[in-house]
C-alpha cells in the first residue's frame, strides 16, 4: 500500500542524429570541465530468450559513456552492461579502442566499474571526483561527445531530490530530478553530470516531451564504490517491508498512539529480511531510525535534502552489516530493535525479482517445457506486462511473500508445449503452475528433475494448480521423442539446471 | 468458459451508437426533414471508404442470384404484417453512484409477433427499460408495451401490447428448426434506425456454440448467417420457407473477421418458450464443471481407458453446482443420457455431432441428466438433478436490478462483479485476482460477496483513508464478513469504533462510530445521497416481471 511516484520516463538510447544543433549553455560559475574525463563505452550483449529458453536473442550493440574514476576505473550504469559478451573502451579524441572487463555490477542501483585490459590506456584523462553535495537548486553539467570528440555540456536544475525505484524495481534509492534539454546523440547511454569538475551523478532516465531527468546521485555512487572497494561485493541493504502513514487519527487511537508524534504503520514484512529477524513486526510504528525522527508520512529531514523518505536511512546511508537502531512502538509502548542491515539478492525470492547475465533454468520433457517462474519472464510480455503476462502468473509474482510465506522455493510453471507425437491432445496448455510430479512436491526445477527419475508404471505424473490438474506422460514416448523435439525446434540442449 | 470479449457488438441500434456510427440517412432526417420529400431514398450515398460494403442495397451475390430470381417474389409472405419496430427508453445502473439513476438511453430494436399474442424480441432491446413502446407497418400509433419474460441469459424476451387493436389483422409466425448449411435465409428489422422494414438474404455460413454478449458468461447454439444484420436488425426474424429459423441479435466486426452476424436458433427459442410455461423463467441450468478432452493416447491409458476414442476428463468440480457432490476431479464421463461422450467432448444428438454441453443445455432446472463414469478405472453411473450455478453469476453482466451497495461514513462498499469492474476498470492485482479465479479457486465459498470498498466521498472524518481504495474486506471487529448484508448488519451495531479488517494485511481500517453518525447526514446531503444501501438486487421497475429475475444468494 505504499504510494508509488508513478512518473513515466524513458531511457534515453541510441541517439540519431550527430549533427543536431549545440545549444548554446546558459553561462554558469565553474560548472565547465577543464579537462576531458570520458571516453567511449561500446557493448555488444546477447538477451536470454525466455520464450525459447534454450537459446539467446540476437546481438545488440550499445554505444555509451564511461565516466573516468581513479585507479583506472571507469564509471558506467549497469544496464549498459547487463547481459553483456565484449565491452571495449574507445578515447573519444583518438579513436583508439581497448577491451575492457566489468569489474563490479549492481543492476539494483544500476550503477558498474569497468577497467581496461591495461590501465595505461587511461593515461592523459583526468579522474573524476565525487562531489556529494548537491542539493535542490543547484545548477549540474550534463556532459556528451560530438563524433569529433568534442566535449558537449549541457545545464541542468537539480529540481528534486526523492527516494526512488531504479530500472529494476527493487529497492528505493536517492535520486536527483533534474529540469534539463538534453540533446539526443551518439553515446547518451551513460551520461555524466558534473559540478564544479567533479561527479555528481550519472543518467538514470530522461524524458524528452517534460525535459526531465532523473539521475542516480553521488550519494549512490559513492556508496558503490565503498561496498566495491571491499573484496566480495555485498550491494545496498534491503528494507523488506511496506508501511503505512499515521495520518488518520482514527488508525493512531487503535495502534495505541497518544499525542502528535510521527512514526510509520509497519505492514507486509517480507520472511528472511532484516526487520524480520530483528523481531519487527505488523502493525509496529516506526518513530525513528538511527538519529532521525520519522513524521507521520514516514519523511525525516535529511541534513542536505531536508524532509526526505526514511527508505533512505536505511538503502543508501547505511551499508550491508551495519547495525541500526529502530525505535518503535508497540501497541503505545517503546521499544528499541537493532537492526543488522543485509542485502538480499535475487535467489532469495521465491520469485526472482531480476535476472541479469544469467541462462534461464528449464526442463524439457516429451515437448513439455518446464521453467521457474521469474519477473524476467513476465516481462517478456513488454512494457505493458502487468496487464499482458497471465495473470495469475503476475498474482503470484506481486503476492509471492503472502503466498509463500515459508520461502525457499521457486514456482515451477509449465510455460508452453511443443507439439509432438506424445504431446498429441495437450497442445492447448500452456501458462500452469505445476505442483508436484510422480507424487513429490515440486518447489524447484531440480525437484521436478529429480522427480521424474522415478516414474511410476511407465508414466510421468504432472499435477498443475489449474486445469487440467493431472498431465500424465508416457516416458517411452517422450524419449522417443527427443530427437525430433531437438531437430524441430533447434533445441541444443533439453536441459539447463545449473 | 472461454469469454472472448473482442469487439463483438449487439444489434441494438441506440442513441449512442447513432451519433457513433454517423450513419447519414437518419441523421439527414433528423436535421432537415422537409427537404426530401421521398425520404425513404437517403438523398446522400454513403461515404464511399468506411459506409460503402454495409449499406450496399444488392446484397445478392451473382452465383445466389439466379435462384433467387427463380423463387417467388416474397417466399417468406407478408413479413410486415408480422413485424413490429421496438422503441425502449432505458435507464443504466450507475455503478459509481449506486445510488442514482444512471444514463437514460434511447434504443431501437424488432420484434416479431408469435402466437398467445406475444412479441418475441431480444433480452437487450428490453433491458434496463422503462418505457417501451411498439409500432407495426402501416399504423400511425405508438403502442404502450410491457416486457412478460426477459431471459438475459439466452438474449431472449418477450413483450406484449395491451391495447386490444394493436393485434389485429397482425399474423404470428411459426417456428421452423435448423435450417441447413449454405440454404438461403432472410433477415428482417430496422437497421440503423430506418422506420421502414429492412430485408436482407444470404446463407447459413456455420452452426456452433457461440458466446452469447448480453450476460458474456453463456455459450450457447448459434448460426452464423452471411445476410447483413447491423444495429436495429436486434430481436427481428430471420426466415426460411416462412417460417422463423432464427432471431438476429449480434455480430462481430473486428481486426481478424468482419461482418460476422449471428442468430439465435429455434432449439434455443423453443427452450425459453418451454421454460416459461410454468409462468416463470428458471433460467439454463449447468452441470458447474471444466473438464478436458482425452485425445492423447498416453493420457488414455494412464486412465486405463481403451483406445476408443471416448470419455472426457473432469478437471475442477464447482462445489455450489449440480455435480459438486457427485462428480469429481478425474473422473471419466463415458456417456451423458446414454449418448455416448467421444474423446473431443463431442456427442451424436438426433444425427448431428454436437458439443456435450447441448445435451444439458435442452434440459430445465430439476431434469436430472445420467452419466456413466469411469472413477479410479470403475465403471459407475450416476444421476445429477440440474440447477443453476449461482456463482457465475458474479461474472455476468447483470440487467433490469439496482446495484448492491452499502455507504457508511463516506466509504462506498460494494461487492464485487463485472459491471463493478467495467464501471471501475480496476486493476488493483488483487480485486482482478477474486474476480478471476472467483469459481476455479471456490473463492465464491468463503465469500459469496467478495466487497470491495470502491469509492471514499471525501469529509473531514474520512480524509486519511483514501489508500484503502480498492481494498477488500475481511473482517468487521473480528467477524467474518462474507456478504453485503453481513456489512450492514456490523454497521447497525452500536461499539464505541469499527476496526475493519481488509485482505492481505495492512493496518485495519478504523472509523470512530460517533464521528461517523456525526458526519452522516453532512455526507448524505452533500453528495446527495439518496439512499444509503441498497442489499436486494431487486428489480427496478413494475416492467419487468419479477419472476424472471432472482437474487442469487
Amino acid at each position: 500500500m505504499q504510494i508509488r511516484v508513478a512518473f513515466f520516463l524513458v531511457f534515453l538510447l541510441l541517439g540519431v542524429s550527430p549533427t543536431v544543433w549545440a545549444k548554446k549553455e546558459s553561462t554558469t560559475k565553474a560548472v565547465q570541465p577543464r579537462q576531458l574525463s570520458l571516453l567511449r563505452v561500446n557493448v555488444t550483449g546477447q538477451g536470454y530468450d525466455y520464450f525459447r529458453p534454450w537459446q539467446k536473442r540476437a546481438p545488440f550493440s550499445k554505444r555509451a559513456l564511461g565516466a573516468v574514476l581513479s585507479q583506472g576505473r571507469v564509471l558506467v550504469t549497469a544496464d549498459l552492461v547487463a547481459n553483456q559478451n565484449y565491452v571495449e573502451l574507445e578515447r573519444a579524441e583518438s579513436g583508439e579502442k581497448m577491451a575492457a572487463s566489468v569489474e563490479v555490477v549492481d543492476y539494483e542501483a544500476n550503477l558498474a566499474l569497468l577497467q581496461p585490459q591495461d590501465k595505461k590506456f587511461l593515461d592523459g584523462l583526468s579522474p573524476l571526483e565525487l562531489a556529494s553535495d548537491t542539493a535542490v537548486g543547484d545548477r549540474v553539467a550534463a556532459l556528451q561527445l560530438e563524433q569529433t570528440g568534442a566535449l558537449v555540456v549541457t545545464d541542468g536544475l537539480v529540481t528534486a531530490v526523492q527516494v526512488m525505484h531504479y530500472p529494476v524495481e527493487v529497492g528505493q534509492f536517492l535520486t536527483y530530478r533534474l529540469s534539463i534539454a538534453l540533446q539526443y546523440r551518439d553515446n547518451s547511454y551513460t551520461v555524466p553530470l558534473v559540478k564544479n569538475n567533479k561527479l555528481a551523478g550519472l543518467l538514470l532516465r530522461y524524458d524528452p516531451r517534460s525535459q526531465l531527468m532523473d539521475a542516480i546521485p553521488a550519494p549512490v555512487i559513492a556508496h558503490f564504490l565503498k561496498d566495491a572497494a571491499k573484496p566480495n561485493y555485498s550491494g545496498f541493504p534491503t528494507v523488506g517491508f511496506d508501511y503505512f502513514p499515521t495520518r488518520d487519527p482514527q488508525l493512531r487511537k487503535y495502534a495505541g498512539e497518544t499525542g502528535n508524534g510521527g512514526g510509520v504503520y509497519v505492514t507486509d514484512i517480507e520472511p528472511g529480511t532484516p526487520v524480520e529477524k530483528a523481531g519487527l513486526q505488523e502493525g509496529d510504528i516506526i518513530t525513528a531510525i538511527g538519529n532521525f525522527d520519522l513524521d507521520q508520512n514516514g519523511n525525516y529531514v535529511d541534513p542536505i535534502y531536508k524532509k526526505l523518505d526514511f527508505t533512505n536511512l536505511l538503502t543508501t546511508r547505511v551499508y550491508s552489516g551495519d547495525k541500526v537502531p529502530l525505535k518503535i512502538h508497540r501497541q503505545g509502548k517503546p521499544m528499541q530493535l537493532d537492526v543488522t542491515m543485509e542485502h538480499r539478492t535475487p535467489d532469495e525470492y521465491v520469485i526472482s525479482p531480476y535476472s541479469r547475465d544469467e541462462a534461464p533454468k528449464y526442463y524439457i520433457l516429451g515437448g513439455l517445457i518446464f521453467q521457474e517462474l521469474t519477473r524476467q519472464y513476465l516481462r517478456e510480455w513488454g512494457p505493458n506486462w502487468l496487464k499482458e503476462a497471465p495473470q495469475r502468473f503476475v498474482y503470484l509474482d506481486r503476492f509471492q511473500w503472502e503466498l509463500f510465506p515459508e520461502g525457499h522455493r521457486r514456482v515451477v510453471i509449465l510455460s508452453q508445449i511443443l507439439p509432438v507425437n506424445g504431446t498429441i491432445g495437450y497442445e492447448d496448455f500452456g501458462y500452469l503452475t505445476v505442483t508436484k510430479v510422480n507424487g513429490k512436491d515440486v518447489h524447484s526445477l531440480n525437484d521436478l528433475a529429480e522427480a521424474v527419475k522415478h516414474p511410476i508404471d511407465g508414466f510421468d505424473r504432472i499435477e498443475t494448480e489449474e486445469d487440467p490438474k493431472v498431465i500424465p506422460l508416457d516416458v517411452a514416448q517422450a524419449q522417443a521423442d527427443e530427437p525430433t523435439l531437438r531437430e524441430n525446434y533447434g533445441i541444443s540442449a533439453l536441459q539447463r539446471l545449473k | 468458459m472461454k469469454r472472448l470479449l473482442v469487439g463483438i457488438i449487439l444489434l441494438f441500434a441506440s442513441a449512442e451508437l447513432f451519433a457513433q456510427q454517423n450513419t447519414p440517412p437518419l441523421q439527414q432526417q433528423d436535421a432537415t426533414p422537409p427537404v426530401a420529400p421521398q425520404q425513404n431514398t437517403p438523398p446522400l450515398p454513403p461515404p464511399p471508404d468506411e459506409g460503402a460494403p454495409p449499406l450496399r442495397p444488392t446484397a445478392t451475390p451473382p452465383p445466389v442470384a439466379p435462384i433467387v430470381v427463380a423463387a417467388p417474389k416474397q417466399p417468406n409472405g407478408k413479413i410486415q404484417k408480422s413485424l413490429v419496430r421496438i422503441t425502449s427508453t432505458e435507464v443504466e445502473p450507475d455503478y459509481r453512484a449506486p445510488w442514482n439513476t444512471g444514463a437514460i438511453g434511447r434504443g431501437v430494436g424488432a420484434g416479431f409477433v408469435i402466437d398467445g399474442p406475444r412479441i418475441m424480441t431480444n433480452a437487450h432491446v428490453v433491458s434496463n427499460t422503462r418505457y417501451l413502446t411498439v409500432e407495426r407497418e402501416g399504423d400511425p400509433n405508438k403502442y404502450p408495451a410491457r416486457v412478460l419474460f426477459v431471459a438475459h441469459d439466452c438474449d431472449l424476451a418477450l413483450i406484449t401490447v395491451d391495447s386490444p387493436e394493436f393485434f389485429k389483422n397482425m399474423v404470428p409466425l411459426g417456428l421452423g428448426g435448423i435450417p441447413e448449411l449454405e440454404s438461403t435465409v432472410s433477415a428482417y428489422g430496422y437497421p440503423i434506425g430506418g422506420e421502414r422494414m429492412s430485408v436482407t438474404t444470404g446463407i447459413v455460413s456455420r452452426i456452433d456454440f457461440q458466446l452469447y454478449t448480453h450476460s458474456s458468461i453463456d455459450s450457447h447454439l448459434a448460426i452464423q448467417i452471411s445476410a447483413q444484420i447491423n444495429p436495429g436488425n436486434s430481436g427481428g426474424p430471420v426466415m426460411q420457407n416462412g417460417k422463423v429459423v432464427g432471431v438476429a441479435f449480434q455480430g462481430y466486426s473486428g481486426d481478424i473477421a468482419q461482418g460476422v452476424a449471428y442468430m439465435i436458433p429455434t432449439p434455443v427459442i423453443r427452450r425459453f418458450l418451454t421454460d416459461i410455461k410454468d409462468n416463470r423463467y428458471d433460467k439454463y441450468v449447468d452441470l458447474g464443471l471444466t473438464y478436458s478432452k482425452l485425445q492423447n493416447p498416453a493420457q488414455r491409458r494412464y486412465l486405463g481407458l481403451p483406445d476408443d476414442g471416448r470419455g472426457v476428463m473432469v478437471d475442477t468440480v464447482i462445489e455450489a453446482g449440480p455435480a459438486g457432490k457427485a462428480l469429481k476431479q478425474g473422473d471419466v464421463l463415458l456417456s451423458i443420457d446414454d449418448h455416448a461422450i467421444a474423446s473431443d467432448a463431442f456427442v451424436e444428438l438426433e444425427g448431428e455431432r454436437v458439443e456435450m454441453p447441448e445435451v444439458v443445455e435442452r434440459k430445465f432446472k430439476g431434469d436430472k441428466v445420467k452419466f456413466e463414469i469411469l472413477r479410479d478405472r470403475k465403471p459407475m453411473t450416476l444421476r445429477i438433478e440440474l440447477n443453476t450455478v449461482w456463482p457465475y453469476q458474479m461474472q455476468a453482466h447483470h440487467y433490469d436490478t439496482r446495484p448492491r451497495y452499502v455507504v457508511y461514513g463516506g466509504l462506498i462498499f460494494q461487492p464485487l462483479s463485472l459491471d463493478l469492474l467495467d464501471a471501475y476498470q480496476t486493476g488493483d492485482p488483487r480485486v482482478r485476482h477474486y474476480f478471476d479465479y472467483f469459481i476455479l479457486e471456490q473463492i465464491y465459498l468463503q465469500h459469496p460477496d467478495v466487497i470491495v470498498l470502491t469509492n471514499i466521498l471525501p469529509d473531514p472524518t474520512n480524509t486519511y483513508l483514501a489508500a484503502y481504495r480498492s481494498s477488500i474486506v475481511d473482517e468487521v471487529n473480528g467477524k467474518k464478513m462474507t456478504t453485503l448484508n453481513d456489512l450492514a448488519q456490523a454497521f447497525a451495531e452500536a461499539p464505541d469504533r469499527f476496526v475493519i479488517k481488509m485482505i492481505g494485511g495492512g493496518p485495519p481500517l478504523v472509523l470512530d462510530r460517533k464521528e461517523v453518525e456525526s458526519a452522516r447526514e453532512r455526507i448524505r446531503t452533500r453528495y446527495n445521497v439518496i439512499a444509503e444501501q441498497n442489499l436486494n438486487e431487486q428489480p427496478v421497475s413494475a416492467q419487468v416481471s419479477a419472476k424472471s429475475e432472482e437474487p442469487h444468494s
